[in-house]
């Protein structure tokens, strides 16, 4: 499946550790988000289980702006869901770059599939 | 909620549990979530998880980048699969389920306790650990990514990986229970190698029915907030402080725990019933 010759690109060492980093970043991120959302939830009083407020892509950003907890929460938590796709994006630039087509194809085809979930959530929603 | 999900992290991650096999009980039997819910929820928890393991991973060299990729094909469309039919299928059959994952978990464990040497090939993914610990214990390592494995029988492990992916989806694991042994029976590939590649994939095989779940309405960002950031204040500090603790009567501890759970899904499915 990798037999493609590398002739140029980042090294293997790179490519993963910039892979890594993607990770590492994405998870700090979304964490920050989550603790401001979960700080904002117990100084309002509010209590978890009190159920929150559907996703709703639209209002993100402006519940982010107007600081209230779900945006950051929401917003958090479509990071961290992201964040693998996001290392599978930096994946397919690499591999892209070093000239290993089965492997952008593989990528490709990772994305492709992790889309198809979004469709079939809408669908069947 | 908060302190559930640090005591559900830093027990898994000393114990070498995923994440799920925690919460979901944690979830469903003290906070009274529904089941359901509850599996999203673990979801949301096992992709922090993952995603901070698998960067220590990638940058220690530990994981075979490409075999993870391929693999994470098939268990991303076994996840949306089991994603899509988590929602058609009754609760009481998911708690019977559940029940059944948690006797499986606990009978590794044991089998952990009375072989102490050996690794056991069916841990679910390893926890995370902060990355400035990465960097300090990384240290020379063979690159993961060179190691060959049994290419002939890719076809057996692209299949067991849909089946991992729809166990992933429908009970809100990593499923690294059944991605490590494919990958270190099936296909040769060295435990600790399997490991790090199924942490890998975690990632992409949780977010891919996370998504599902998402996309449906099965979140309650009010309860996934707190209990990740719980998941991941805990896995951190046992990945950590871990080493300090006894392990063998912590294993005991917890595979009684895990079947009185497991006795207890089963009944609340039988009464609901």
């Amino acid at each position: 499946m990798t037999t493609d010759r590398p002739r140029t690109g980042p090294s293997e060492d790179s490519l993963e550790s910039s892979l890594a980093r993607v990770l590492q970043a994405g998870t700090y991120v979304s964490i920050a988000l989550i603790a401001v959302g979960s700080i904002l939830l117990l100084a309002g009083g509010i209590s978890p289980l009190a159920g929150g407020p559907a996703f709703q892509p639209g209002n993100l950003i402006a519940d982010v702006l107007a600081a209230r907890p779900a945006g950051f929460l929401w917003l958090g938590i479509v990071v961290m869901m992201a964040t693998p796709s996001l290392r599978v994006i930096g994946a397919l630039i690499g591999f892209w770059r070093r000239g290993e087509r089965t492997m952008v194809g593989v990528a490709a085809l990772v994305l492709a599939v992790v889309g198809a979930g979004v469709v079939i959530g809408l669908l069947t929603g | 909620m908060l302190a559930g999900g640090v005591a559900a992290g830093a027990f898994g991650s000393i114990l070498g549990l995923g994440g799920g096999v925690l919460i979901v009980p944690l979830l469903t039997l003290v906070f009274g979530l529904p089941l359901r819910e509850a599996v999203a929820i673990s979801l949301v928890c096992v992709i922090v998880t993952s995603s901070a393991s698998a960067g220590v991973y990638l940058q220690r060299r530990q994981a075979n980048l490409r075999l993870g990729m391929i693999l994470e094909l098939f268990t991303a469309a076994g996840a949306i699969v089991g994603g899509a039919i988590a929602f058609l299928i009754d609760e009481r059959l998911l708690a019977v389920l559940f029940a059944g994952l948690l006797v499986y978990v606990a009978a590794t464990m044991l089998r952990g306790i009375r072989m102490p040497a050996t690794a056991s090939a069916t841990d679910d993914e390893t926890p995370p650990v902060p990355a400035g610990d990465a960097v300090a214990a990384a240290g020379p390592a063979e690159p993961a990514t060179n190691l060959d494995y049994d290419r002939r029988r890719m076809p057996a492990a692209a299949l067991g990986s849909v089946g991992a992916g729809i166990a992933s989806a429908l009970l809100g694991i990593g499923g690294g229970t059944i991605k490590v042994p494919l990958m270190h029976l099936v296909l040769g590939v060295p435990l600790r190698v399997a490991t790090a590649t199924s942490n890998l994939m975690i990632g992409i095989t949780a977010s891919a029915s996370g998504i599902v779940y998402l996309v449906r309405g099965g979140i309650d960002a009010y309860v996934a907030g707190p209990t990740a950031i719980g998941v991941f204040v805990g896995a951190s500090l046992g990945s950590r402080y871990g080493h300090r603790i006894g392990q063998r009567a912590l294993r005991v501890l917890f595979v009684v725990v895990l079947l009185y759970t497991a006795i207890e899904m089963l009944r609340r499915s039988a009464v609901a019933a």
